[in-house]
């Protein structure tokens, strides 16, 4: 038997290649592939897991399914670093098809990500505290499904000051990366029209351990109230020292902007006395829609869910609405109908923005209970209040979105 | 910049360097001992606050988990050597490393088993819980008393090595194995003596660190980072120098923090870079 020729191969190659690419239009034609691009390694690595598993839910309540067709559900780890999120997400859309991303989780790997999917024309659902997506770098394909920082600012500012009008000397720990910067200067605007001194403002880095010495420059400014802008692990460990130093409970301390319960269970009671949080989702929020999904994710994995399993089913859930609206899960279609979508959903009344992609939405603030005042050990705040006062005009820095 | 906040910077300086040194003799004596990199010295780390909230789970003494978490550690640490890293003396250096890189990937995945992925917090002792005045600054008694035994522990370790016929051997086996294993010295018991001393310092410093930054299966990693740092600053082998580097980088670390924190981090490695552009065996070394 002769051996095969170089033009044998050739010609087998481009039969292979023939045969095979139709049957990939046709499967993508029949399914609706769908990235969920988390963290399972690096920083935020803890969150990754229960992304994924809000995602999934709100995909399974639907059984799979939109507009008569599958949903393949397809997940890759961004490692927590932008380069790569955006291999993964430009693989995953040349290789599997797809066609929607949701993720990722942190400000500055999303900001990379909205990139690839302007440049692939593909819709991406982000939440995260940079207002950047909604902001200066908006454009069609990516939507923010967070409350813009400005809203979570001025829920908590306002809300706190209204219940400790003469805390007027606030020290700042900010996380110094595009969702700390991004909050900060919010909190100073608002803080202005409340007469706040901001005594300090100390900028960390992202996965910062060693938070005794900022927490002592903070003792020495003897402020009223210490807030911090930070998220994950570095929050954790900044309250934790913050009562190891004897700052919490004497004096307040804000999470500004909290993942909730992820965050608020890996620190002990007597840590949480005097602890006020700001959050994009509390399991508390009564709306039907959240109690059902508190319920069915306690029912499945035994605990309620933070912020970011509610963030990744909410966002699903926002997508798949666009669908619904436009009849369609063609991109282009499915852009649209999102833009200005307006819908009772899982913290209440949303709304997309269609001038900047921005979901229009209530921010909750929560007061951590005391020891003997907590029902069960999960039973860790009271929500005091929600905001929605949206970001006035005159800061909003998405100035044209652009096309398609 | 205000007395005394410097003051206090400087003690929170020296608090920290005292933790880095711990971990700095330890993998040091590792390193210069056995001449192999421990990459498990994170994960052991971690695992000695791990077993340090177990036992206070278990019996509700502070005190006596302080006491058996390090030891636990060290036990393990015995187990590693006799099992794992004796075995491959032959298959070389590569393999070692291999060896203990894979480790603390186990030890960590078998505290996200053991323990859940999800962070914990430890108080210290009702009797060091909150602070003290201590005239020009505040400053919390548990930190303090992490400052206080972790440079009593420095000096226990380095006396035990300067000072005792066994810790001569130990020396004499950083400077020349093969003339230990000549003179009739069981260079076996030695290595085992040595990785096991590193582990339970290693468990030590995780156990004081546990009330401090809580417990989290990754906390070993920046820990690591800092460790390499730490020797790499003192020499290979160099314990004074250890103990030394430990508290540069604590200081380093603390007075940044307080001019420019955002580089707080970065500074550990400008520090470490800075000295070996200078002295490239590090500031104790001689080779």
């Amino acid at each position: 038997m002769s051996a095969l020729s170089r033009r044998d191969v050739l010609k087998l190659v481009g039969a292979g290649t023939g045969l095979g690419f139709p049957a990939v239009l046709r499967a993508q034609a029949r399914e609706v592939p769908m990235l969920g691009l988390w963290s399972f390694t690096g920083a935020f690595s803890d969150v990754g897991p229960v992304l994924d598993r809000g995602m999934k839910m709100a995909l399974d309540e639907r059984g799979m399914k939109i507009q008569g067709k599958a949903i393949k559900y397809i997940t890759r780890d961004d490692e927590t670093k932008a380069g790569s999120a955006t291999r993964r997400a430009e693989e995953a859309v040349d290789a599997e098809g797809v066609k929607y991303i949701i993720g990722p989780w942190s400000s500055g790997v999303a900001l990379a990500v909205s990139e690839v999917a302007k440049r692939k024309k593909v819709f991406h659902y982000f939440s995260g505290g940079t207002e950047d997506i909604s902001g200066a770098r908006c454009h069609r394909y990516s939507f923010q499904w967070a409350a813009s920082p400005y809203t979570a600012a001025k829920t908590v500012v306002d809300t706190f000051m209204q219940a400790n009008p003469k805390a007027k000397r606030w020290h700042l720990l900010v996380a110094d990366y595009a969702f700390g910067w991004s909050v900060e200067k919010y909190i100073k605007e608002v803080g202005k029209t409340h007469g706040i001194e901001f005594v300090g403002a100390d900028r960390h880095p992202l996965g910062e351990r060693e938070f005794s010495n900022y927490v002592t420059k903070a003792a020495g400014n003897k402020p009223d109230v210490v807030a911090m802008i930070n998220f994950g692990l570095d929050a954790v460990t900044g309250a934790r020292e913050i009562f190891n130093f004897g700052l919490t409970p004497k004096i307040p301390l804000i999470m500004t902007w909290s993942a909730g319960v992820e965050e608020l269970v890996q620190l002990a009671p007597e840590i949480r006395e005097n602890i006020w949080v700001g959050s994009n989702f509390y399991y508390t929020a009564d709306t039907p829609v959240a109690r059902e999904f508190v319920k069915s994710y306690q029912a499945k994995f035994g605990g309620p869910p933070g912020y970011a399993p509610a963030a990744s089913y909410g966002m699903t859930r926002m997508m798949l609405h666009a669908m619904d609206k436009a009849k369609s899960t063609e991109v282009p279609d499915v852009i649209k109908a999102c833009e200005g979508l307006e819908v009772e959903d899982l913290v209440g009344k949303m709304r997309v923005d269609p001038k900047t992609h921005q979901t229009l939405r209530p921010y909750f603030f929560m007061r951590c209970k005391k020891k003997d005042a907590m029902k069960n050990p999960m039973d860790f705040a009271d929500i005091i209040a929600t905001g929605s006062t949206p970001l006035p005009a005159e800061y909003a820095a998405c100035k044209d979105i652009g096309s398609l | 910049m205000k007395f005394p906040l410097l003051v206090s910077q400087l003690l929170n300086g020296l608090a920290t360097g005292m933790l880095y040194a711990l971990m700095g003799i330890g993998l040091s004596i590792i390193t210069g001992v056995l001449n192999i990199p421990n990459f498990a010295h994170g994960a052991l780390f971690a695992l000695g606050a791990y077993l340090l909230y177990t036992v206070i789970q278990l019996v509700g003494n502070f005190w006596l988990a302080l006491l058996l978490a390090p030891l636990g550690v060290g036990l393990l640490g015995i187990l590693i050597e006799l099992g794992g890293i004796r075995p491959l003396y032959k298959a070389g250096h590569d393999y070692q490393l291999l060896l203990t890189f894979g480790l603390s990937l186990i030890v960590t995945e078998g505290i996200i088993i053991v323990w859940s992925p999800v962070g914990m917090s430890q108080l210290p002792p009702p009797i060091l819980r909150g602070g003290v005045d201590l005239g020009i600054t505040f400053y919390p008694k548990y930190r303090l008393f992490v400052a206080v035994a972790a440079a009593l522990l420095v000096l226990g370790a380095w006396l035990f090595l300067e000072k005792t016929r066994y810790g001569a051997i130990m020396r004499a086996g950083i400077e020349d194995k093969e003339m230990v294993s000549l003179l009739g010295i069981d260079i076996h018991r030695l290595f085992t003596t040595a990785f096991a001393l590193g582990c339970v310092l290693a468990g030590v410093a995780g156990a004081l660190t546990a009330p401090i930054r809580g417990l989290n299966p990754l906390m070993g990693v920046d820990m690591l980072g800092i460790a390499f740092v730490v020797v790499a600053l003192a020499g290979q082998g160099n314990l004074l120098g250890a103990i030394v580097a430990g508290v540069v980088v604590g200081l380093a670390q603390s007075l940044v923090a307080l001019y420019w924190p955002e580089a707080s981090v970065a500074v550990i490695f400008a520090v470490m870079a800075a000295v070996l552009l200078v002295r490239p065996q590090g500031l104790f070394g001689i080779r």
